[in-house]
This record gives C-alpha cells, structure tokens and sequence, in this order.
C-alpha cells in the first residue's frame, strides 16, 4: 500500500488517526506498533515474520551493548553482530540473485538463482536498526527497554517503505514521552498535502514523457531533443517523487508527535556535485558519512585514504539503491565527480560565474540519472550516445512533447527553487490563513481525481 | 499557528478523508460502471492462500478504488485539469478542434501494429480468393485520425494508415475505396465526434464506395433517397469513456434508411431469431451504436424481399458494418454479416452453402491490423 493510493488515503490514514488519537498517550506506542505492522503486512503477508524477527534482535543487541559496555570487546562485538544480522539480511533478499548471476559466469562455479521478491523496505528498515546499536554503544541515546516502544521505532508506518532514514537519536526523546499538539497536526497534514501533490500531480504527470523517451528509443526514433527531454523529465520525476514521499513521511510523522530531519534541501539548486550531495536524500548521505566514512577515518589519512574512503563509500551508495552493474556505476560516476571537484575543478568552479555553475551540476545530476533509471548498461550507453549528438537533432514528436508538457515543465522548474517557498513566507498573514485549508483542499480534490483516473479503466469490449 | 487555527486545518484534513471513507462506506456496492462498460471488482472472498500470495490485499485495493464514490466524476476533473495545462491526448485519445461543433472532436490514436500480423492478415484475404470463386473484395475503412488528420494537434502522433491501404492494394485483391470518398466528405459529420465509428452520414458515403468497387455505382441510391430520423441527441461514445474527456457536445445519432420490407434474422444463440435493422432499447443505454443490428452477433441476415435480383452479398465485417448495413440492405435482396470473433468456420464453405453473388472482406484499419481472428478466412 503506497500512500499515494486510495486505499492508504481514504482507508488506512483515517481509520489509524482515529484509533491513534482515541487511545490514551500511554498505549499510543502500542497502537503505532500494530497499526505499523498490519500496513507492512498489507503488502508483505509472509515477510513480516523478518520484520520481528529484526525487531526482536536488534532489541535484545540494544540491551546487550548497554549491560556489557564496561566490557568494550564485548559491547563492539554485540554492535558488530547486530551489524552483520542486518547486513545478512539485506544482502540475502536484496544482492543474492545478482552475486548468484555474476559469479556463476565462472566456469566450475554454480550458484542457484532464488528470485525472491524483495521485503518492502528492507533497505531503509535496516539501516535504521543498525544506526540504533551504533548509536547506543556511542551513548548518542540510551537503549530502548520497552520492546513495544522499540518495534514502533523499527515499524513507524510514515517512513517504513521509502525512507527517510530515521536514526534512533533522533527520535528517541519523542519515543518516550511525546506532546500531541493541535499544531503539530495541523502543519503535518499541510506538509502530506504538499508531498502528495508532489507525487501524484506532479512527478507522475511528467513520468509520461521519460517513458515516451525510451519508448522512442526502443523504436530508433529517438533524437537528441528527445534524449536530453527525457533526461530532464526522469529528473524531475524522481526529485518529486522521492521527495513528495518524505515530505509525506515528514507530514505523518509529524501528525503522530516525531519530528524527522529533512530529506531534501532544494538539490537542483546546488552549485556543484558536492553541493547536490547534500542536498539529495540528506538521511542516506549522512548515514553513509556517520556510520562509514567517519568511522573508516574520513578524510584525515592523507589523500590516498581519502579518495579511497570516498570510493568505498560511493561503491556502497550506489550498490544500495539496487543490486545490479548500472547502480555500482553510477556510484563511481559520482564518486569521480566529487573526487574531481575535491582536487581538481576546485579552482575553475571558483572561477565560474554562479549560472555556469549550477548548469554544470545539472547536467551532471541529469546524466546521472541516465545511468541510473536504465539497467541495462548497453542501452543505457546507446540512450547517452544518442544525448551527446549520435542522432537526429529533433522530431515533431519531440515539438508535440514540448508542448504537451510547456507547462507542467515550467511548474515543476519553479517548484524546484525556493521561489513558492519565498513568496509564500512574505504572503499577510490573512492570506496565508485562508489559502492554506483552500490549498490543501485543492491538493486532495485533485490528487484524488488523479488517483481515480490512473484506476479507470474503460473495457471497450465493443472496441473489437 | 493559534490552536482554534491548527484545529480547522486539521478538520478540514480529517473531513476530507474521513468523509469519503463513510461516504464509500455508505455507498452500496455497483454491479458494473456504465461509463466504463464493465464490471466492478467487488469485495473478495478471503482465503489464507490469497493473503497469502498477496492477491487478497491487492483485490480489496482493487474494490476499494472500483467502488469509489464519484468515480466517473473524478475522471473527468482529471481530465479537465490536464486541458487547462495544454494536454490533448487522454488515455490514447487525442481532443482536436472541430469546425462543425466548439467543444471539439475526440480521435483515438492508432498505434503502431505488429508488421508479421499485419501481413499475415493481408495473406488470410488473399487466400480467401484461391479457396472459393465467389468474387472477393477488401474493404478496409481508414479511421478519423487518417481522414480528419488536419485536425489532429501538431506533431500528434498516429500510425500511417494510407500507407497502409497502398500496401493492401498491392495484395491484388481488389479493394474498395473508402479513402477518397471520406476525404472528399471531411468537412461533414461522418464520424461520431465521441465514438470511434463513423456517422450514418459516413457510413452512407461506405456504401456509395461499396457499390462503385462492386461495379453497381450507377445504382447507388441517392443521398436525398434517405430520410434521416433522429433517435438520439445523447449519444456519449467509447472515446468518451476512454479519454474521460465528458464535456463534449455529446453526438447525434440518426437512423436513415427504414426497415419497411426487410425481414432480419439473427443467430445470437445458434439459432434463428427475427431480429431488427434497429434495436431501439439500446438507445436508452450508454451503448447506443448497438442500436444498429443490435451489437455483435456471429450471423446476422438480411433479406429483402422487394429486390429479388439485387444479388446476395456477404460481409465478413467488424462492427463498423452495423450501421453500413442498413443501406446495403436497399440494394442487395441480402446481405449476411459474419462475425469471425463469434462465427469460427470458414467463410468460403459458407459463401457457397449460402449461393453468394461476392465476398466483401470489411473492417476498419485499426481493427484489421490488430485482429486476431482472420485465420478462418483462409479456411
């Protein structure tokens, strides 16, 4: 169940809010648990056993860490075990059939390919149950005694299946004791609206023209128009996706008491790849940063360690977000461009004026995103090729694209800066008052039109 | 944020999605969407294997979404607002100006066939001409997005069907020309603007291009022959259910030719029956064009009785036929219309068994290059 889907909307959302805020303050955790379990069980009837069962160890590795930490071989050795449960678990459902297919190309060598379909979230879940026993054995937050409250960290429903990463400490404090507000609900559902209009109205509505793309390269039709137009398009579609989807994430949790840390910070507004780093998927990059590269020295070892630790690091980040060749890629793709900026465009980007600047890291961003949206590396070469001039230069197809999607372009060009946000901070506190219920109730009306539609389905049996 | 403040936001959130959660609730369960002419998922039988293997979960989605209050509604908002930010293509269906009518006209785009299936369909015709010596004819009628082209947006999409029809030509079985005559009548209104058939009008202009292939053009009937009767001033077709663009002007649809001294005989259930040119209790349904004919049916017969020597023509057809028989049926003492999705025997066998005077092998374009049945053509 994704939240931008009518069952979670006119469903599930209402019918936890209700038996959330009936309950009494004390058996909300409870009621977070079990309202948590049964969405993670509505997609994964049979994985949820591997949903307690993390729960369950990762509890037990929390208590253990803090009852032997006089003992520090013994507490790392509990952190490390909880680590590699955790390891083990994601790299058996996530990265087995890709070892299982590569390695067996060795001759001599047969490893059973097992096609399991992969838990909803395990990326994300086990990451955050990892940084829980880190964060415990660093005394950055106490252990979690009471079970119930662990498993409603580990299940929270607002950011089980896509993240952001929330780490133990942050939320912590609002585990234990938490204040409902008024406020805190009411800037929550404004923030869901927000990130659902992101999602449904307007990463989707461009999705159509990245498809169209591929669809005319699988064709031979494609031009470089229409290579770079469908760069642009997937751009935009995974920023207002992902990011609609934290903002989601970040609107719930807020509703429910939490306050997660932001996941993005206007990223194509970055003046370099760096930049963009942190500014894109901030909870993934700050993981990688706390809980890998820090640990593994950081940039204090000299420059060999450094860049090896930077491509350590960008290896694993880009083997995250999927198990096959293109993901590995594009890790090194950027771990080359950060590499470059760190010792060698340094001094020409401080020399270039802000535009160029920023049209550098776009493009960058955007070919990034060639490479990661197409797995297959023979296409996804051909896709490029074909960008960079290896075709026709335009079509009419491409002109009736451009003008199919002038305005959903522009809208979501704006919507990538700070600009609604400026403008809507220097609005009369009048006009802010009535246009936020008068927005938020557009957002819905329309997302839902849109959620019907994408359902509707004539069957035209007369169609012949 | 005061907390009277926060607490209005939040009722206005909560009434939202909780109001239509009660009102589905509420709402009794559908059987079939008219607008979508199917049936609706309905609540799923539970059963520990469909939960499963997840398809339990996945069918209760599909019934709460099928089951949502206002759907068509919904449909059309969506549609609605990608107009107002310069979309024209809806689900395949492209909006385009009309000269004839402000709101505009709807034309389903044709995709790109399967080149194998379109030649071996082209090879079912042509070995229909060795297997009987019934003279045969193909009739292949271009869609609004060929003859209506101009009005297509620009650089719209769609398959190139005269290059097509110049390829069936080349199979040398001799074919009927719907093109010119339909381009020649653009500026009328001879396809539905919400359907994808053509008009009465247009199926008018099939039969003067049936009867010249047919080397009968000196008998066609003239237009002022007719006297059209308009049946109904609502008819919302399949392009408005698929594109769930509804604010058109919806269509017009007239009966021209009439039924006196005709005797209809259909083969619905394997059997004869008496049937109608016109079956006017459809006209009281979303499914108005089955008013011709009364739909689909494997076999249906036509006999007039006052054209003794008027020859006995044979349609393997689509439905575009439905609304073309009428006016076969006033110069041919029959016309049999065979469906070869229903009717699944050879067509040669039947033309001879039947004393047929010429085949007339007849289908739109789109349905001729994506259909799957031609095979008993051959046969």
């Amino acid at each position: 169940m994704v939240f931008s889907s009518l069952t979670f909307l006119f469903f599930y959302l209402p019918v936890t809010l209700l038996v959330y805020f009936l309950a009494p303050l004390k058996w909300r955790n409870l009621v977070l648990l079990l309202v948590s379990l049964f969405f993670y069980g509505w997609g994964e009837p049979v994985y949820i056993a591997i949903m307690v069962l993390s729960i369950l160890i990762d509890y037990t590795h929390g208590l253990l860490v803090e009852k032997y930490r006089a003992n520090d071989r013994l507490a790392r050795w509990f952190v490390g075990e909880s680590v590699a449960f955790n390891l083990l678990l994601l790299g058996f459902f996530k990265y087995w059939d890709f070892f299982a297919v590569n390695l067996s190309r060795i001759p001599g060598l047969d490893i059973p390919v097992l096609g399991l379909p992969l838990p909803i979230g395990i990326s994300f879940f086990t990451f955050q149950t990892m940084s829980y026993t880190i964060d415990v054995y660093r005394k950055d937050a106490p252990a979690q005694r009471n079970m119930v409250t662990f498993g409603a960290f580990v299940t929270m429903f607002p950011q089980l299946i896509a993240g952001p990463i929330v780490k133990y400490k942050t939320v912590a404090a609002a585990l234990d004791h938490r204040v409902n507000t008024w406020e805190d609900f009411a800037l929550g559902a404004r923030r869901f609206c927000v990130g659902l209009a992101k999602k449904v109205l307007l990463a989707n509505a461009i999705g159509a023209l990245w498809d169209a793309s591929l669809a005319a390269q699988g064709t031979g039709d494609l031009t470089v128009l229409g290579g770079w137009l469908g760069l642009v398009a997937y751009s935009f579609q995974i920023y207002f996706d992902f990011s609609g989807y934290s903002d989601m994430a970040i609107g719930m949790g807020r509703m429910l008491g939490f306050r997660f840390d932001e996941n993005f910070l206007y990223p194509y507004l970055a003046d370099s790849v760096t930049d963009f780093w942190r500014r894109w998927h901030v909870s993934l990059t700050s993981w990688f940063r706390e809980y890998l590269y820090i640990p593994l020295g950081g940039n204090r070892g000299g420059t060999v360690k450094t860049v090896r630790n930077i491509l350590i690091v960008w290896l694993c980040t880009g083997f995250w977000h999927g198990a096959s060749w293109n993901f590995l890629l594009w890790g090194l793709y950027f771990a080359a461009w950060l590499l470059l900026e760190k010792y060698v465009l340094k001094e020409v980007l401080g020399r270039t004026p802000g535009w160029g600047k920023h049209l550098y890291t776009l493009l960058v961003a955007a070919v990034g995103w060639g490479i990661f949206a197409i797995d297959d590396l023979g296409r996804c070469g051909a896709y490029l090729r074909i960008c960079f001039g290896g075709g026709a230069v335009w079509s009419g197809l491409d002109l009736f694209h451009l003008r199919s999607y002038a305005v959903t372009l522009a809208v979501l060009a704006v919507a990538s800066t700070t600009l609604g946000r400026d403008l809507w901070r220097r609005l009369p506190e009048r006009a802010e008052k009535v246009l936020t219920p008068v927005l938020m109730l557009m957002s819905l009306l329309l997302c839902t039109a849109y959620l019907v539609d994408g359902s509707y389905n004539p069957f035209l049996y007369f169609r012949f | 944020m005061t907390k009277a403040y926060s607490r209005l936001v939040a009722a206005v959130f909560c009434l939202f999605l909780g109001g239509m959660l009660v009102w589905s609730l509420l709402l009794p369960d559908r059987d079939r969407s008219e607008a979508e002419n199917r049936t609706l998922a309905q609540w799923p039988a539970f059963s520990w294997a469909s939960l499963r293997d997840g398809s339990y979960t996945e069918a209760v989605e599909e019934y709460f979404s099928d089951q949502f209050p206002l759907r068509d509604q919904w449909t059309g908002l969506k549609a609605r607002a990608e107009q107002i930010i310069g979309k024209r293509e809806f689900h395949g269906v492209y909006l385009c100006d009309d000269p004839l009518f402000n709101s505009g006209t709807l034309i389903s785009r044709v995709d790109t066939p399967d080149a194998a299936l379109v030649e071996k369909n082209l090879g079912y015709v042509t070995a229909l001409t060795d297997k009987t010596d019934v003279p045969v004819y193909l009739g292949l009628i271009p869609s609004a997005a060929e003859i209506w082209q101009d009005r297509l947006p620009v650089g719209a999409e769609s398959w190139d069907q005269a290059a097509f029809l110049k390829r069936a030509a080349e199979t040398g079985v001799p074919v009927v020309d719907f093109r010119s005559i339909l381009s020649a009548h653009a500026d009328e209104y001879i396809f539905y603007r919400t359907d994808h058939h053509w008009t009465s009008r247009g199926a008018y202009y099939g039969y003067a291009a049936v009867m010249e292939a047919l080397g009968r053009g000196a008998e066609t009937l003239p237009i002022t022959h007719f006297a059209p009767e308009l049946v109904s001033g609502d008819f919302n077709g399949t392009l408005y259910s698929q594109s769930g663009v509804h604010w058109l002007e919806p269509d017009y649809m007239l009966f021209w030719a009439t039924e006196n001294g005709l005797t209809v005989t259909s083969w619905r259930s394997g059997a004869p029956e008496t049937a109608a040119l016109y079956d006017r209790t459809y006209l009281d349904q979303k499914d108005k064009y089955s008013a011709f004919l009364g739909g689909n049916q494997p076999l249906c017969v036509i006999r007039n009785e006052a054209l003794p020597d008027g020859g006995k023509l044979l349609l393997v057809r689509d439905s575009y036929s439905d609304s073309l028989a009428p006016f076969l049926s006033q110069s041919f003492s029959e016309v049999h219309l065979l469906d070869l999705r229903y009717y699944r025997a050879s067509a040669a066998q039947y033309a001879a068994e039947n004393d047929i005077d010429a085949i007339l092998v007849l289908y739109s374009v789109p349905n001729f290059v994506t259909d799957r049945n031609l095979a008993f053509l051959g046969q």
